[in-house]
């Protein structure tokens, strides 16, 4: 058994409690517009071009087997590419490979730390996900799952029993919006939500904030609305950044821009959910 | 703080609280007196024409300096004849290649003054001269005798200045403290302290005799501290100004005009650790001296916080809460588990004095009233240039790592003799050279009658600082991975590469660069290469002695120089991707771009590599951090929690700068405009722009850990 994964990140300060791993799943069935990790939606291994990287050196041509006619994934233009203008993302794990990696921090996870299984959307391959939670369940690791909750609910039930910490993603609760931001009804995502809470799950609810689809402060009332009845430990706000940007041209799509959002505006958003 | 002693901070800044040492005429007389008679004749003239500072801000004076007409201090070695030749032809000029003569460190032994006083310690001089009979150790010892004495009187002469300036001052508290300082000098440094502010100004004077660490303040201050406390006799506020003109003396007993008066290294000490009954010694007086060192606006002393198994996450947070706070860099940490390990271990030093040990110059760890000798910095990277170069025929045939790891320690092995034996020359060199001043305050001298230049003390390290050894792990693990595990790599094809300098090889440089497994990114294969050179080490240097009976601990760092520069010019091709003439890496500590995972990975890394604690001489650890990780509180507990474990998992030393890179790199070509950029690098801080070039590059390269 194997999945694709396109980065452990390790002593991550940001994706949940304490110091975590991250594991980013490769492949994602939503495609919101402002996405800060473009490269993870393919579901097959990739090279990224980082095209202000380049230099024109021609090295890449000459070493690849095919004159860069036909790509095998083979990652010889990686390596030999003298400015990492070029990248291979994905590369296949088993279970016992990313867990291996994980125990590496144990030590530094201490109480509050962990392991986060990403994406790309992770719950996409639920049997992979469940065996490395197994995994990690039984070397005591602390787990979190970060989901934007776009899967059947019975994938659900298999993590559950699993996971100490779901972080899941809300973009907005109007479901045009949704479609609009993400390509994808959001119906699914709100009901699996409700599930989680009324199964007693621990939730952190993590809400992009992003210029021209959701700094609306009717939809932001709306999803504290929703939030308010379900049972959540903490609501994030994240805040768009433009750092990603750069990703979408090398996976060979084109972004779409949003603005930075003010430090004032984040802190009214977070308003919101103040407790 | 206080405005007494923002008047002081202002004096101490514009330069003006340093003491010129004045000029002496000798008799030409002294010509015909035997060396040491003559010697310390001459120094105690010297002393007693020299004159105090004194201002009516103060309530402590009696701090001088030597000059180069006696034989002063041992920390400076003015006078000292054969130091001084040794350092004309060996300082800054490698010999083969292979070592370099260095400077030593030393801490005088406060606590012996301050339980016994100065008479305590002529008491014991007049005990020995009792017992001996050789002539050249009766000299000695009436020498030392003659020294003792006239710190006395010179104390006298400082507490008459002292009563001057009271009577000159219009201001009632000023006039007060000057009266009390008079009052005091005419009863210590001769009698042992009876209170706190006694007890410090003992410290302040006694440093002119070597003006280099003061050790471990808070071990041998606290008895008087809390004594004084608990009776009423002193505030908390009143011991932090005291403190505080303590360190504003460290500050300035160096010249202003001096690149070293901005630079924070040369004057580390240490606070608590391991106490003889085993407990954690953290106190308040530790906390207190922290707090009083960072109100500052100063640049030396640096405090290294030893830190326990025992010590409480809130007392680690606190000194970590501290070192962001402190923007002039002054505070390090270091692990006192593995030091003693060492200690206890390879040098068999009993609890109970191992504990004992505190850090000087840049993080050199080193015992009260001992000097840390054999400092030499090593060019480790020559055995693997030796093995590609001169035995090719050898290193081609090696069917297995194994085979290829038995020539590398046999290199080695030579190597590290024939620098052992270098250290040793220098070492029968200075010895030539005695020392009146200094031994008079360390441990073994009056004992032996002995000169501290002649080792003397029985708890006593060596620390030979390896430069490259990261280029050696690196060149290893390329062998391994390439060579033998791969087999992707012909070793013929990369000694042809190496001996062709990379040239038509550039692909291969390139595949090792980008695909190696190099040390600090925490894989089986790096960690277990790094592990065998330590436990080389381990096996080399485990039961040698220098010719003092030191024993020998592995170092890393670099002090003021650009070593790793002079070093690597010479220094061929290597493995590691590395080509002739770059530079080559100091610290095993400094993480240089080639680790991809992360803080946690990089370490562990460290942490894990050197299981026998061989590694527990001068070594450091500079970690750059993106500022979020430390600014914003919920980020800051998470990084406490990652040294704290760093430390639980045997890492031995760490010190934190938080400068951007890019920043840096500016810096470079305006450096007008990035003056306050302070960064840490080998164990000291300095302002970034006053570094060498080569030193600015090494902090560039390190890599920026970030969220």
């Amino acid at each position: 058994m194997k999945a694709l994964i396109f980065d452990i990140q390790r002593g991550s300060y940001v994706d949940g409690p304490g110091i975590r791993t991250t594991v980013f799943f490769k492949g994602c069935n939503l495609r919101c517009k402002w996405c800060h990790n473009p490269e993870s939606r393919s579901t097959s291994a990739q090279i990224l071009f980082y095209k202000d990287k380049c230099i024109s050196c021609g090295k890449c041509a000459q070493v690849c087997p095919h004159g860069l006619k036909k790509c095998t994934l083979c990652g010889k233009c990686e390596t030999f590419c003298p400015t990492s203008a070029r990248k291979l993302c994905g590369v296949l794990y088993t279970p016992d490979e990313i867990v291996s990696e994980i125990l590496k921090d144990k030590p530094y996870y201490g109480n509050s730390g962990g392991v986060t299984f990403s994406g790309g959307e992770c719950m996409l391959n639920v049997g992979f996900l469940e065996e490395c939670l197994r995994l990690c369940k039984s070397s005591g690791v602390n787990i979190a799952v970060d989901t934007a909750g776009n899967v059947k609910w019975a994938s659900f039930e298999r993590v559950l029993p699993l996971t100490d910490l779901f972080l899941y993603d809300v973009k907005c609760v109007s479901p045009d919006l949704h479609v609009l931001g993400t390509g994808a009804d959001n119906r699914l995502i709100l009901d699996n939500l409700a599930k989680l809470s009324r199964s007693g799950a621990k939730i952190i609810v993590r809400v992009p904030l992003i210029p021209g689809f959701n700094d609306d402060e009717r939809e932001f009332v709306k999803i504290a609305d929703l939030l308010s009845g379900l049972n959540i430990v903490k609501v994030e706000v994240l805040p768009y950044h433009s750092m990603g940007e750069h990703k979408w041209a090398a996976a060979g799509l084109s972004p779409t821009r949003y603005r930075v959002p003010s430090a004032s505006e984040i802190e009214k958003f977070r308003g919101f959910f103040a407790k | 703080m206080t405005d007494r002693i923002r008047k002081l901070v202002e004096l101490t800044k514009a330069g003006n609280m340093y003491n010129y040492p004045r000029d002496v005429e000798f008799d030409r007389e002294d010509l015909f007196l035997l060396r040491q008679d003559r010697e310390s004749k001459r120094l105690c003239e010297f002393i007693l024409a020299q004159e105090p500072v004194i201002t009516e801000y103060q309530t402590m004076t009696g701090f001088f300096n030597c000059s180069s007409v006696v034989v002063g201090d041992a920390f400076r070695r003015m006078g000292h004849e054969h130091f001084e030749k040794l350092l004309k032809d060996f300082y800054l000029k490698p010999i083969d290649n292979l070592s370099t003569f260095e400077w030593q460190h030393a801490t005088a032994d406060y606590d012996k003054v301050l339980r016994v006083g100065i008479k305590g310690i002529v008491a014991e001089i007049d005990a020995a001269l009792d017992k001996f009979v050789d002539d050249e150790q009766i000299e000695f010892l009436k020498a030392l005798k003659r020294v003792a004495e006239t710190l006395i009187m010179w104390a006298r002469k400082c507490s008459q200045r002292a009563s001057e300036a009271a009577s000159k001052t219009e201001n009632p508290e000023y006039k007060r403290n000057l009266i009390e300082l008079s009052e005091s000098l005419k009863r210590v440094p001769e009698n042992p302290p009876a209170t706190f502010y006694e007890a410090v100004l003992t410290i302040y004077i006694c440093f002119s005799a070597d003006p280099d660490s003061v050790g471990m303040l808070d071990r041998y201050l606290s008895p008087f501290y809390f004594k004084d406390l608990s009776a009423g006799a002193i505030t908390r506020e009143n011991a932090i100004e005291y403190l505080q003109e303590l360190f504003l003396m460290l500050q300035s007993c160096t010249d202003k005009n001096s690149k070293n008066f901005t630079r924070g290294g040369e004057s580390h000490f240490c606070i608590r650790g391991y106490l003889p009954d085993g407990e954690d010694g953290f106190n308040d007086l530790s906390r207190l001296i922290v707090e009083s060192l960072i109100e500052l606006p100063t640049y030396i002393p640096q405090i290294t916080v030893r830190w326990t198994s025992k010590t409480s996450r809130e007392t680690f947070r606190f000194c970590m809460d501290c070192e962001r706070k402190d923007t002039f860099g002054r505070i390090a940490f270091q692990n006192d588990e593995k030091r003693l390990k060492c200690f206890t271990g390879i040098c068999g030093f009993p609890f109970e004095k191992a504990v004992g040990y505190t850090t000087v110059g840049c993080n050199e760890p080193a015992f009260v009233g001992a000097v840390t000798g054999s400092n030499s910095k090593i060019n480790f990277l020559k055995s693997v240039e030796t093995l590609f170069f001169k035995m090719s025929d050898e290193v081609i045939s090696a069917g297995s790592f194994d085979e290829f790891y038995a020539l590398f320690t046999n290199v080695m092995s030579a190597d590290m003799d024939r620098a052992c034996a270098y250290d040793d020359k220098f070492n029968i060199e200075r010895s030539k050279d005695i020392n009146y001043l200094s031994s008079l305050l360390f441990q073994g001298c009056v004992e032996k009658a002995r000169s501290l230049t002649q080792g003397s003390a029985d708890y006593v390290i060596a620390s030979p600082m390896l430069l490259g050894i990261t280029n050696v792990i690196d060149s290893l693990i390329v062998v391994k991975q390439f060579v033998y595990d791969e087999k992707s790599v012909p070793m013929r094809t990369l000694v042809s590469a190496l001996q062709s300098d990379w040239q038509g090889y550039e692909d291969l440089r390139r595949t090792i660069l980008r695909r190696g497994d190099f040390f600090g990114n925490d894989t089986d294969l790096s960690n277990s290469v790094a592990q065998r050179v330590y436990r080389s080490l381990y096996e080399y240097y485990k039961d040698k002695k220098n010719i003092f009976g030191y024993h020998f601990l592995v170092g890393d760092l670099l002090g003021y120089n650009e070593h790793h520069k002079w070093f690597g010019s010479k220094t061929k091709a290597t493995p590691d991707g590395r080509a002739a003439g770059d530079i080559i890496k100091f610290g095993l500590g400094q993480s240089e771009g080639r680790d991809r995972h992360g803080l946690t990975a990089y370490l562990n890394s460290v942490a894990k590599v050197d299981p026998f604690a061989i590694a527990c001489g001068s070594t450091v650890t500079n970690v750059s951090l993106d500022e979020k990780l430390i600014t914003d509180d919920e980020n800051f507990e998470k990084t406490v929690n990652i040294f704290e474990t760093y430390f639980r998992l045997g890492g031995v030393h760490f010190q934190l700068t938080y400068v951007k890179k890019e920043d840096l790199i500016k810096a470079r070509v305006t450096p007008e405009q990035y003056g306050n950029l302070r960064v840490r690098v080998s164990g000291f801080s300095d302002y970034f722009v006053n570094l060498p070039p080569d030193i600015q590059e090494d902090v560039i390269r390190r890599t920026e850990h970030v969220e």
